[in-house]
Order: structure tokens, then C-alpha cells, then sequence
């Protein structure tokens, strides 16, 4: 028979254990929760527009450069972002739209009149696609898991303390099917995020920097985004002429393109 | 070496290769985060599109003419912009100066496309608009049943190119009115009849073209879902039957969309429009259907099947070619008029490679095959996209038959040049 003391030290240790586990389980953050604070930090909460210019980069040197101006907004209570996207440069492009509302993707053409679906995949492989790092919910389609607290070098080259979060899919309307996100642990900012396809090949990397005060918060004013399978491959993105806008639900649709009224 | 030691070694190469690869990713990212963001260009939205655009080339010509220089010179303007929070005014042509010139017109040709005011609530729901609109239903690539405002919509023919011939299109003089909800639109059309018959003054608005008869237009668009659109259309034209067309697109996979686009109506058949005899209507579908597959390499692909009931099958476009060849030539350029399939039955193939091998070279191939003669139709265009500038070379080659579609056409190849200058 185990002596009457011994089994009271057990007893001792294993209570002492769980109030230690709930302690740590009380103090850990709610990854789902910084989640969705750093999807405040970049996504204002009422309908938006943005002007975006991007600067594609090879091995350093300039290839290209385009500008979009986006209008988001979302469409119901605890819905993803809807955006339309309209190219204002290159001079080629002038007019154009692209709409997201979920997996309804178009593009319209003022001068062919032509509204094409789109798939996801041929979304993904232009430039519009790179919106979706700025105006995207990821808290609404991927599920959060704290992988660790670190260190890490943010866009600005400083060492910065970061929530490492691992983001699943949740949804069907989930883009990437993994997602690694740093937020700081000091304000929610999204730091930095390495995006990746259902394969697990890693399709980009993206710093959020240069934070400035837009429309009642700090915000990422630019983004540089580096493409997982050629590093050499460099996307700066700077937004600008954040402006909060009434805009209608029933610009979101495919009929609504050819009505679209540039300002 | 024992296995326990080669264990060794081999883990410490795999830890060397894992930080290396670190090493180097953070290297990648540091010389990424170095780039000079201020070399991005900072643009303002403006209300107007401008490009001029030239081309020069030859062509290898049949029935013995040999082979000769063809060229074209455009100018293209559009401008589109807010009168008023409420109001938009439209305004889109251009000017196509081709050698030879098209014979029907005299001198360069004006392709007055749209001018025209618009009207829209606060809440974008309702929308009225009067004026020459460029106004195009159907989700088809080559092929659009449903676009019952296409036909005599082109003053000149200036590409094969299905996405690049809409630019030439002109707008029919129209009073629009749309009814817009979430997921779905109604639209309202009356065309009325302006003019008899159509203008060869190359600076004419040519409204006898496309206000050559009444015509009115209903048509219903509803978001299924996310990855199902549908549009059903109800079309009348005076002196003619009703039409009937409803069209559907839908994302099949996360690379592929599917489209489809059927319309039926009782009319007289192609080459009895082409003889101008219109005393024996037929009751006919039309239908286009197709499926476009984009890789993970800038590759998208699409493929269409087209059927046209009102057109001749194989055995009747045999016979013409053979008994009646000015009937034929009546008949196929009856089918360019309308826009309409000259095939009973015919296959398209598009596919744009973008970034060939290098950074804003896009490679666009087109072929249409004409299952009913055999013939068919080949275009290339490889072109290089500059700031301001596109610079393109393009080849077609028309094969078959003699007396079949493509096989009769009087250019056999040709190949040139074309400079796209943006403003």
C-alpha cells in the first residue's frame, strides 16, 4: 500500500500541474484574435477606396510599373471584402476592370464591351491579384494556430518581437492554402507573411512597412512582395489616397461593369 | 565509414543545405527590402484613352494576283467622365486609313462607336442611358448567338481577332434602362429605325448600319451563385420573328471557367439574306460552347464549338462553291455582315502564353476550324509590351479547298508589323 503522504504529494503535484496549465492557457494569446486585429490594421471597417501603384522588379532593375485605384467593401455582416479593381495606368490598360466578390471573377474591357469570367488560377498569376494581400479578411477564411513569439527583421530592416501565427484554409473562398503571418506583438501590425498554394510550394512573400495614419489608424503604406519560386522577382506596392466612400452594393456584379462611372 | 557515422554526416549536410537556404532567402529578402520604392510611379486616374497605331506587312494573294504590301494607319480615342455625380457622358471612335482600301467606302473610314449620356441613382440601382451605345450580350469567344446588335456593326475589318474586332464595332442609337439588384439585372432596349440603308461616305456616322429597322431588346441576368451567371434574352426586330437566347458562365474548376451561349429564332436562312430571298423562314438554334483552361504558367487556353443552323451544312457549301460561285461570295460575305457563322458546325482555339520566355512577351494564337468544309483559319500574334508602346508581329494563313470558307478567301498568308503608340 503507497504511503498516506507520498499519495498527498501526488496529489500536490498534479493540482499544481493543472492551475500551472490553466495559468499558461489563460495567458496565451487567442491566435484567432490577433488575426483578426492585424486584419483591422490593414483593412479599414467601412467602404474604402485605394489608390494602389505597383513597381515590378528583376534581379533590381525596373520592368514594369502599373497603378489601380481598389474599392472594397463588404457586402454582409461578417462577409469577405468585395473589390473592383480599375487600372489607371499603364496608358494600355486605362479603364479596365477587375471584380472580386468571393469566386465571381471578372474583367471588363470599355473597348471590347467584353465581360470575361475569370478563374481563380488566372486571377492569381496578374497583378490584381496582389490586392488580395492589402484587402483580404484572413480571420474569416483561415484558421489561426500560434506557432511561437520571436524575433524577427521587419520591412524596415528592425528587429521586432512577432506573434509567428500558421494560418489553415477554412473556406472555400481561401486563396492561399497555407499562410504564415508575423503580427507584433506591440500593436497588431501584420509584419510580415509567407503565402502558399495548395502544393506547399511557396508562391510569395510579402513585408508590410512604412505604418502612417490612414483613415483613424496606422496602416501599412507599402508592401514589397517577393515571388517564392524566383526571388529575383520584386513587387513594390505602394497605397495611397486612402479614402472612405459610399459605395454601392450593386457595383459588385458582372451587369454593373459596363455602367461603372470613373470619378 | 560505419552507417552510424554516414548518419552523421549526412545530417550535418542537410543542417548545412537548410541554413544555407535560410542564409540565402534572407539574403533575397534583405536585397528585395533594399529596392528604392520612390522609383514607383505615382499616377492619377484620367478620363480619356488615346493610342495611334500602324502597320505594314505583305500578303501572298490567290487567283493568281500574286503577292502585295498591305498596311493600315489608326487613330483610336475614347473618353469617358462624370457630368455630374449622377450624369456620365461617353464618347469612342476611330479612324482606319487601310492599303488596299475597302471598296465599299470611300477614303479612310470613321467608326463613330459610341456617343452617348448616362443616367444613375445614388445607389447604382437604376441606370438610363440614350444615345449610340456599343451594346454586347454572350459570354462566347469567337462566336455570340445572343449579341443580336452585332450584325452591320463593323464599318471595316481590320484583324481576325475576335477580342480585337470588337474595338472596331460600332454602337446602335438606343434608350437603355437597367434595373439592378445584388445578384441580377433586368434591361430594357428600343433601337429605332433612323436610316435605310448604310453610308459609303468614310466620314459618315453610317447610322443606316445599325438604325436600319426597329428594334427592341429584353433581357434578365441572375447570379446563381458565386461560380454560376445565367442571362436569358427576348429579341424582336420589326418585320421578323421574336428571338429567343440565354447564355450561362460557370467556374468549373479553380483554373477553369466554362461558357455557353444558345439562341433560336425563325428567320431566313444565310444564303437566302445573302440573295436578299426572304420568303422562306426556318426555325434554327445557334450555339456556341466552350471551356477555358489557364495553367500555372501563363498559359490560358480556350476551346469552342460553334453551330449555326442557318447556315449551309457540308454537302450544300460543296454544291455552291461548284455550281454558283458569285452565290458563294454573296454568302460569305453575308456572314462577315452579320457577324455570323458561315459554318454550319466550326471549332475555335485560343490560347495566350503571357511572359514567353520573357518579361511582357505574349504569345496569341488563334485557330478556327470549319468542321463542315474541312477549311481553316490559322492567326499568330507575338507582341512585346513597352511602357508606352506594343510591338507586335503577326501571321495568318487561310487553308482549304478550293471554294471552301477559308480556301476561297483572297488572301492565302500574310504576315506583318504593328506599332501601338499609348497617349
Amino acid at each position: 500500500m503507497m504511503d498516506p503522504g507520498r499519495v498527498m504529494n501526488i496529489r500536490a503535484r498534479i493540482l499544481a500541474s493543472l492551475l500551472w496549465v490553466a495559468a499558461v492557457a489563460q495567458a496565451a494569446p487567442d491566435a484567432q484574435r490577433i488575426l483578426a486585429a492585424s486584419d483591422a490594421v490593414r483593412n479599414p471597417g467601412r467602404p474604402f477606396s485605394v489608390t494602389v501603384a505597383l513597381t515590378e522588379f528583376q534581379d533590381g532593375k525596373r520592368v514594369d510599373s502599373s497603378s489601380m485605384v481598389t474599392y472594397s467593401r463588404t457586402l454582409a455582416q461578417d462577409a469577405q471584402f468585395a473589390s473592383l479593381v480599375r487600372f489607371i495606368a499603364p496608358a494600355r490598360d486605362t479603364g479596365k476592370l477587375m471584380l472580386k466578390n468571393g469566386q465571381d471573377l471578372w474583367f471588363f474591357d470599355p473597348s471590347t464591351k467584353a465581360s470575361v469570367r475569370l478563374s481563380p488560377q488566372q486571377r492569381l498569376l496578374g497583378q490584381a491579384s496582389n490586392g488580395d494581400v492589402v484587402t483580404v479578411n484572413l480571420a474569416r477564411d483561415y484558421r489561426a494556430g500560434l506557432a511561437a513569439e520571436e524575433d524577427i527583421q521587419d520591412g524596415e530592416r528592425k528587429t521586432r518581437r512577432a506573434y509567428k501565427l500558421e494560418l489553415d484554409a477554412a473556406t472555400d473562398d481561401a486563396t492561399y492554402s497555407r499562410i504564415e503571418l508575423w503580427v507584433g506583438t506591440e500593436n497588431s501590425w501584420p509584419l510580415k507573411g509567407r503565402f502558399f498554394a495548395d502544393s506547399g510550394r511557396l508562391l510569395k512573400t510579402v513585408y508590410y512597412r512604412r505604418f502612417a495614419s490612414e483613415l483613424g489608424t496606422e496602416r501599412p503604406t507599402e508592401l514589397v512582395i517577393i515571388d517564392g519560386l524566383n526571388p529575383g522577382s520584386v513587387t513594390v506596392m505602394r497605397l495611397s489616397d486612402y479614402a472612405s466612400k459610399n459605395i454601392p452594393s450593386s457595383w459588385f456584379q458582372r451587369d454593373y461593369l459596363p455602367r461603372f462611372q470613373p470619378e | 565509414m560505419t552507417s552510424t557515422s554516414k548518419r552523421r554526416w549526412s545530417g550535418i549536410a542537410l543542417l548545412l543545405l537548410a541554413t544555407s537556404s535560410a542564409a540565402m532567402a534572407a539574403d533575397s529578402d534583405a536585397d528585395a527590402l533594399a529596392l528604392k520604392p520612390e522609383s514607383a510611379t505615382e499616377e492619377t486616374p484620367v478620363a480619356s484613352k488615346l493610342f495611334v497605331e500602324g502597320a505594314d506587312g505583305r500578303a501572298d494573294q490567290r487567283y493568281g494576283l500574286g503577292s502585295r504590301t498591305i498596311s493600315r494607319a489608326t487613330v483610336d480615342f475614347r473618353h469617358s467622365s462624370r457630368l455630374n455625380p449622377s450624369t456620365q457622358a461617353t464618347f469612342s471612335a476611330r479612324i482606319d486609313s487601310t492599303d488596299p482600301p475597302d471598296p465599299r467606302i470611300d477614303g479612310a473610314v470613321l467608326s463613330l462607336r459610341e456617343a452617348y449620356v448616362g443616367w444613375q441613382d445614388e445607389a447604382a440601382t437604376r441606370v438610363v442611358e440614350f444615345g449610340r451605345i456599343n451594346l454586347r450580350e454572350g459570354p462566347g469567344y469567337g462566336y455570340n448567338p445572343t449579341d443580336y446588335f452585332r450584325d452591320h456593326a463593323l464599318r471595316t475589318i481590320t484583324t481576325v481577332n475576335p477580342f480585337s474586332l470588337r474595338e472596331n464595332r460600332l454602337g446602335s442609337v438606343m434608350l437603355r434602362a437597367q434595373r439592378l439588384w445584388p445578384d441580377g439585372s433586368l434591361e430594357v432596349v428600343y433601337s429605332p429605325k433612323l436610316e435605310s440603308s448604310p453610308s459609303s461616305d468614310g466620314f459618315s456616322a453610317d447610322l443606316g448600319s445599325t438604325n436600319a429597322r426597329h428594334r427592341g431588346l429584353i433581357s434578365l441576368s441572375n447570379r446563381l451563385s458565386e461560380t454560376v451567371n445565367t442571362q436569358l434574352l427576348l429579341y424582336k426586330e420589326a418585320s421578323a420573328s421574336a428571338r429567343v437566347g440565354a447564355s450561362l458562365t460557370a467556374l468549373v474548376s479553380q483554373a477553369a471557367v466554362a461558357h455557353a451561349e444558345w439562341s433560336y429564332s425563325r428567320e431566313p436562312d444565310l444564303l437566302s439574306r445573302a440573295l436578299e430571298q426572304s420568303d422562306n423562314p426556318q426555325s434554327r438554334h445557334r450555339l456556341a460552347a466552350g471551356l477555358t483552361y489557364t495553367t500555372g504558367t501563363r498559359l490560358s487556353v480556350t476551346a469552342e464549338y460553334q453551330y449555326n443552323g442557318f447556315a449551309l451544312d457540308r454537302g450544300a457549301l460543296q454544291s455552291l462553291a461548284t455550281d454558283n460561285p458569285s452565290a458563294q461570295v454573296a454568302y460569305l460575305t453575308q456572314s462577315q455582315a452579320l457577324q455570323d457563322n458561315a459554318a454550319r458546325q466550326a471549332v475555335l482555339v485560343y490560347a495566350v502564353q503571357r511572359d514567353l520566355g520573357l518579361k511582357n512577351l505574349d504569345l496569341t494564337a488563334l485557330v478556327k476550324f470549319n468542321r463542315s468544309d474541312s477549311s481553316r483559319m490559322v492567326w499568330l500574334d507575338l507582341r512585346y509590351r513597352l511602357d508606352k508602346i506594343d510591338l507586335a508581329l503577326q501571321v495568318q494563313r487561310n487553308t482549304g479547298a478550293a471554294g471552301s470558307e477559308f480556301g476561297s478567301n483572297p488572301i492565302r498568308n500574310s504576315s506583318g508589323v504593328v506599332a501601338t503608340f499609348y497617349f
